[in-house]
């Protein structure tokens, strides 16, 4: 029941890695991660010559946070989103834009990329991540059984006591 | 309602601890985070004013282990529980597959452990929850507290149909934090494993 749609889950998520490492690759962005709304790390790549990344979670989290009480704000000013989202400090950039209504493409990069390159080349992944993320919506629902349940319990045990 | 990662074989869970202001939410993560092993817990975020009380949310990512060739993990958060803060309250309960609620023991908090529960049940309904369909598990905290309200009466006013599984606990030296935390994590992977 489980395996056939793990198989194209698996097929349309490696896609999707494929895509955030060739905008890595044409833009000379450090890291970048797909999240959904929710906060967790759905995809995400890094630069070879990039040092070891923040604690993703900890970005994700913040990331999804940040576009929700954005969001919110946008509904007050009479818009449905902000769809893009940039921060800029001294040494670094963190953009943020919506890919559909479900996650959100980060990217993080230093001083010395430009951001309206790269702002060129997401929109184009954008887009094909978008358009693997609605294939998904179609898929049937995965039934994960008892002996999902029973196993997930004892580890709750060996980790809470 | 939770993100299953087939690529990564990864399941994500989101539990929200909610309660009135003060009532002990990020006492309960901090203990988690001061017990659970580090390599099974990433780092704890908290966004809190100077005086410690939280602003937006508190994070801890919390790992289970693999079950069934999926890594399994939960991502706990607490609210800012004072009363104007509900438009941040809101967001974090987004995708929520669990909640803990934490009611305050202490005589002059019924009222406000009341009207915790009833904007819980409102903020719920405006995401298109209902509050059947998520499992909910009701901690009675500050337990040690002198003139601490029996719990009975603390319960009649925020579960009075007493549907909800109940713990007693005393969260700043840790009794009944795991044991909440054990259920509300059960009752979240019985319903994954039906839905």
């Amino acid at each position: 029941m489980i395996e056939p749609s793990l198989a194209l889950y698996g097929e349309a998520y490696d896609r999707v890695d494929q895509h955030i490492q060739e905008l890595l690759d044409v833009t000379g962005v450090r890291y970048g991660l797909l999240v959904d709304r929710k906060g967790f790390v759905l995809s995400h790549k890094e630069a070879l010559w990039a040092p070891r990344p923040p604690a993703l979670d900890s970005v994700a989290t913040l990331v999804a946070s940040n576009a929700a009480a954005t969001a919110a704000l946008a509904n007050m000013l009479g818009e449905t989103t902000f769809s893009e989202q940039i921060h800029q400090g001294e040494n670094g950039t963190l953009y943020v834009e919506s890919v559909g209504s479900e996650a959100l493409l980060t990217l993080i990069f230093d001083a010395s990329v430009p951001l309206g390159k790269v702002k060129v080349y997401a929109k184009k992944t954008v887009a094909q991540v978008a358009s693997i993320l609605d294939e998904l919506k179609d898929l049937p629902p995965v039934n994960l059984g008892d002996d999902f349940s029973q196993g997930a319990t004892s580890l709750l045990d060996d980790l809470l006591g | 309602m939770s993100t299953i990662n087939f690529a990564a074989r990864e399941i994500n869970c989101k539990i929200v601890y909610y309660g009135p202001g003060m009532s002990g939410k990020t006492t309960n993560l901090k203990h988690v985070f001061s017990k659970v092993p580090g390599h099974l817990r990433g780092e704890m975020v908290s966004l809190a004013t100077e005086d410690e009380r939280t602003l937006f949310f508190d994070f801890l990512p919390l790992d289970l282990g693999t079950v069934k060739g999926f890594k399994t993990r939960f991502h706990l958060y607490t609210v800012p529980g004072q009363v104007f803060y509900n438009a941040s309250r809101k967001l974090i309960l987004r995708g929520v597959d669990g909640i803990v609620f934490v009611a305050d023991s202490s005589p002059d908090r019924l009222r406000a452990n009341a009207e915790s529960m009833r904007n819980l049940r409102e903020n719920l309904a405006e995401h298109g929850i209902d509050v059947k369909d998520v499992p909910i598990v009701l901690q009675i905290n500050k337990r040690d507290l002198p003139g601490a309200l029996p719990t009975e009466m603390i319960r009649a006013v925020v579960d009075p149909k007493k549907e909800l599984t109940i713990f007693e606990s005393t969260a700043h030296n840790g009794v009944g934090v795991f044991e909440t935390l054990k259920t509300v994590s059960r009752l979240v992977l019985e319903k994954l494993s039906k839905s």
